[in-house]
C-alpha cells in the first residue's frame, strides 16, 4: 500500500504542484490549507508522514507541530520559506524530524522522505542488531534498556516513547558505546544527509532524547557531548 | 605678527588659555600688592622722616639759638640717621655732617620750598642710594635738611618684587597644569564617544555611550545614543526587508521550480519545441533562485556575517563536495601539498566557493583545475580558468558588485554579485580573495583562509 503523506500548507500552488509531484513518485497524497483542517483530517485518517509549513495561517505550524508531537510519534518533515536559524531549529524544537527550505525540488522532499523509510526499516529489521538488548543505564530505580529486537526502549516495566528519528540516533549511538561519533557521521547514519547536512538536526535531537532517557537531562551522563568531535554513548 | 603658533588641538589650547590667564591674573595682583605695599611703606618712612626731623630741627634750633656758635661744631653733637647726614645752610653757607653730601643734593625745589617757610620732602638719589630729604626752617636764615637713606626700605622692597614675581611664575605653571587637567577631564567624553563610535562603525550596533548623571554631558549622550538607536533601527529595517522580499519570492518560485520539475518529468510526452523552451526555463530558474540566493545573503552580510555556526572543517573535503553539487568532478581539485582545517561556516564558504566555480564557467571558458596549498598561517585555494584572464586594470574593479565585464554580458548572464559576496564572505572569515594570472592561460581567483592547528 502506498505511503500515506498528509500535505499542510497555505499556498494552493505549491500544495498542488507537490501533490502531483509526489503522487508520481508513488506516494498517497492528502491535502489540508490550515493547521484545523490537517489535525480534523488526522482524526478521521492518521497518515504516515506529516509534511507542514511553517508559516500557517491561523494555527501556526509550531503549534501543529507539537499539538501532533504530544500525541505520538508520527515522522514531521518541516517545509519552510524562513532560513532563519531561530525559526527552523524552533521548529525542529517542536517535534519535527527534518526539514526543507523553499524554494525547494520535489527530490529533496522524497530524498527526506525515503531516510525517514530507513529509519523505519532499519529500526525495524532484526537480522543482524548488534545485540538484541543493550541496558543503557543499571542504575536505579529502574534499569534502562534498549531493544533492538522488539524495537523498544523501556525503563523497567515502562515503554519510553521515541520517535523513530530519537531512536534511530540512540540505536546508532549505542551500536558502538564509549566510541565518539561525530556530527557529520551522525547526519549520515540517521538523516542520509551529506557534507551540506545541517548539524543542528543532530544537535536538536540529541536535546530531545536526553530529555527522553536522561536521568538528569541538564546534566547528561548517558549521551555526552565531546566537544568540537560530537557525542559519545557512556553506559552507566 | 604672530610668534607663536596657536595650538590647533582643544587640549592646547585650553592648557594655553589657562597659563595665560592665570599669568595675567597674578602678575594684575603681584603689581598691585607691591604697589600698595611700596605706598604703605614710603608713607610710614616718610611720617616717621618727618616726625625725626622736627625733633632733630628742635633740637638744632636751640643749639643754634646761641648767637655766634658754629654751625659745624654743633652739628657733631647732633645724631645723624645711619648713613644719612644733616645739612644745614646758614647765612647761604652749607653746613653737612657727612662729607660728600654736597648741597646740590638737595634739590632746588625743596631749598625753595623751604626757604619760604613751608616744612617739606622730597624722595631722591643720593650718590647713588635712594633717599628722603625733609627740610624745615629753622629761622629765616637757617634751613634744615635731615638726608636719611633708604636702603633698608628698597631691600625690602626688593625681596618683596622678587616673592612676587616667583609667585607669578608659579601661578603662571600651575594655571597650566590645571589647564592641562582640566582639558584633560574635558576631553574624556569626547574621547569615549570616538570610542564607541569607532565600536559602531566596527558593527557592534548595540554599543551605546553610559548613562551620566552631568546635564552637560547629559545632552550628548543623549543625542548620541537615540542617533545610534535610529541607525540600528534602520540597519535591522534593512535586513527585515531583504527577508521579507526573500520570503515572498520563495513561494512563487516553490511553485515554479516543483512545476518545471513536474514538466521535465513528462517530457517525453511533449512535443520537442516544448522541451526546448522547458530547457530554457530551467536553465533561467537556477539562475534566478541563484540570483535571489546571493542578493539574501549579500543582504545578510551588509548587516554582518553571522559566524556562530562556525565550525571547524576540512578544506578539501568542502572543495570537493562543493565541486560535486556544481556538477563538476571532484577530481578537479589538487591538493598534493597537503591540505588542512579551517573554521568558518560551511554554507557561506561554499556559497563563496561556488560563485567562483560558477564565476570560471561563465567568464573563464570552464573551470580547469582547483588547488589547495598551504602558504604560512594560511590556505589557499587556486581557481584556474580556461578563458582569456582578467586584464589588470579590471582585478579591482571586478570585485565590486554587478561588475561582470561588458564583453561577456551579452551571452552569459552573470549575477554580478558572486565575486562581492565571496570577497566579502572570505574576509568575514578572515581571508581574502583576490585575481592573478594562471602560469598556463587564462585567471586565477585566489582564495585564502587562516590555517586552523591541527
Amino acid at each position: 500500500m502506498a505511503e500515506h503523506l498528509l500535505l499542510v500548507e497555505d499556498d494552493d500552488r505549491i500544495r498542488t504542484v507537490l501533490r502531483l509531484g509526489l503522487e508520481d513518485e508513488g506516494y498517497a497524497v492528502s491535502e489540508a490549507a490550515s493547521a484545523e483542517t490537517a489535525l480534523d483530517l488526522m482524526g478521521d485518517d492518521p497518515p504516515d508522514v506529516l509534511i507542514v509549513d511553517l508559516g500557517l495561517g491561523g494555527m501556526d505550524g509550531f503549534t501543529l507541530i507539537r499539538t501532533v508531537r504530544r500525541s505520538g510519534d508520527l515522522p514531521i518533515i518541516v517545509v519552510s520559506a524562513r532560513t532563519d536559524t531561530h525559526d527552523i531549529v524552533a521548529g525542529l524544537e517542536a517535534g519535527a524530524d527534518d526539514y526543507v527550505t523553499k524554494p525547494f525540488q520535489i527530490k529533496e522532499i522524497t530524498a527526506r522522505l525515503r531516510a525517514l523509510h530507513r529509519r523505519v526499516i532499519s529500526s525495524a529489521a532484526t537480522d543482524e542488531p548488534p545485540s538484541p538488548e543493550v541496558i543503557l543505564d543499571a542504575g536505579p530505580p529502574h534499569p534502562l534498556v534498549l531493544s533492538t529486537a522488539r524495537g523498544t526502549v523501556r525503563r523497567g516495566e515502562d515503554d519510553v516513547h521515541l520517535t523513530l528519528t530519537e531512536y534511530g540516533l540512540l540505536c546508532e549511538l549505542a551500536s558502538s558505546p564509549g566510541r565518539v561519533m561525530s556530527r557529520q557521521l551522525l547526519l549520515e547514519r540517521v538523516w542520509d544527509q551529506g557534507f551540506f547536512g545541517d548539524e543542528r538536526l543532530v544537535d536538536v535531537h540529541v536535546r530531545r532524547l536526553r530529555t527522553k532517557i536522561e536521568q538528569d537531562p541538564s546534566n547528561p551522563r548517558l549521551v555526552v557531548t565531546v566537544r568540537g568531535l560530537g557525542y559519545r554513548l557512556d553506559l552507566q | 605678527m604672530r610668534f607663536l603658533p596657536w595650538p590647533r588641538a582643544l587640549r592646547g589650547r585650553v592648557a594655553l588659555s589657562f597659563t595665560l590667564g592665570a599669568l595675567v591674573l597674578s602678575t594684575a595682583l603681584a603689581t598691585f600688592t607691591f604697589l600698595v605695599a611700596r605706598g604703605y611703606l614710603i608713607g610710614q618712612r616718610e611720617r616717621e622722616a618727618v616726625r625725626q626731623t622736627y625733633l632733630d630741627g628742635a633740637f638744632l634750633r636751640n643749639q643754634l639759638a646761641t648767637p655766634g656758635a658754629p654751625v659745624d661744631e654743633i652739628l657733631t653733637t647732633a645724631d645723624p640717621p645711619a648713613d644719612g647726614a644733616f645739612v644745614v645752610r646758614q647765612y647761604g653757607q652749607w653746613y653737612s655732617t657727612t662729607l660728600g653730601v654736597d648741597p646740590p643734593t638737595v634739590p632746588e625745589t625743596l631749598q625753595k620750598h623751604v626757604r619760604s617757610g613751608h616744612a617739606g620732602y622730597v624722595l631722591t638719589e643720593v650718590n647713588g642710594t635712594p633717599s628722603l630729604i625733609v627740610g624745615l626752617r629753622l629761622s629765616p636764615v637757617t634751613q634744615f635738611y635731615r638726608v636719611a637713606p633708604l636702603t633698608e626700605l628698597t631691600d625690602t622692597l626688593n625681596t618683596l618684587g622678587a616673592i612676587l614675581a616667583i609667585g607669578t611664575v608659579l601661578a603662571a605653571a600651575g594655571g597650566a597644569a590645571v589647564g592641562r587637567w582640566a582639558s584633560h577631564k574635558a576631553v574624556q567624553p569626547i574621547h569615549l564617544v570616538a570610542a564607541t563610535a569607532a565600536q559602531i562603525a566596527g558593527g557592534s550596533l548595540d554599543s551605546r555611550l553610559p548613562n551620566t548623571s552631568d546635564p552637560d554631558l547629559a545632552i550628548i549622550v543623549g543625542s548620541f545614543n537615540s542617533m545610534v538607536d535610529t541607525l540600528q533601527q534602520r540597519v535591522e529595517r534593512d535586513a527585515r526587508f531583504a527577508a521579507d522580499v526573500g520570503h515572498e519570492m520563495r513561494s512563487p518560485l516553490t511553485t515554479l521550480v516543483a512545476s518545471v520539475e513536474l514538466l521535465n518529468r513528462h517530457r517525453k510526452d511533449l512535443p520537442p519545441r516544448a522541451v526546448q523552451a522547458i530547457g530554457m526555463v530551467s536553465g533561467e530558474l537556477t539562475r534566478l533562485q541563484y540570483l535571489l540566493d546571493n542578493l539574501l545573503h549579500l543582504a545578510k552580510a551588509d548587516a554582518g556575517l553571522d559566524l556562530t555556526d562556525a565550525s571547524v572543517l576540512p578544506l578539501g573535503d568542502l572543495v570537493r563536495h562543493t565541486l560535486n553539487r556544481s556538477g563538476h568532478s571532484a577530481d578537479l581539485l589538487n591538493a598534493a601539498d597537503g591540505d588542512g582545517r579551517v573554521r568558518g561556516d560551511k554554507y557561506l564558504l561554499e556559497r563563496a566557493f561556488a560563485n567562483l566555480i560558477d564565476n570560471a564557467d561563465r567568464h573563464g571558458g570552464g573551470l580547469r583545475a582547483v588547488t589547495i596549498r598551504p602558504d604560512g598561517e594560511k590556505l589557499l585555494v587556486l581557481f584556474d580558468d580556461a578563458g582569456q584572464g582578467i586584464p589588470l586594470e579590471d582585478r579591482e574593479r571586478i570585485f565590486e558588485r554587478f561588475a561582470t565585464s561588458r564583453a561577456a554580458r551579452g551571452s552569459s548572464s552573470g549575477t554580478g554579485l558572486g565575486l562581492a559576496l565571496a570577497t566579502q564572505t572570505l574576509s568575514a572569515h578572515g581571508g581574502a580573495l583576490w585575481c592573478t594570472d594562471n602560469p598556463a592561460e587564462g585567471a586565477r581567483f585566489v582564495a585564502s583562509l587562516p590555517l586552523v592547528a591541527p
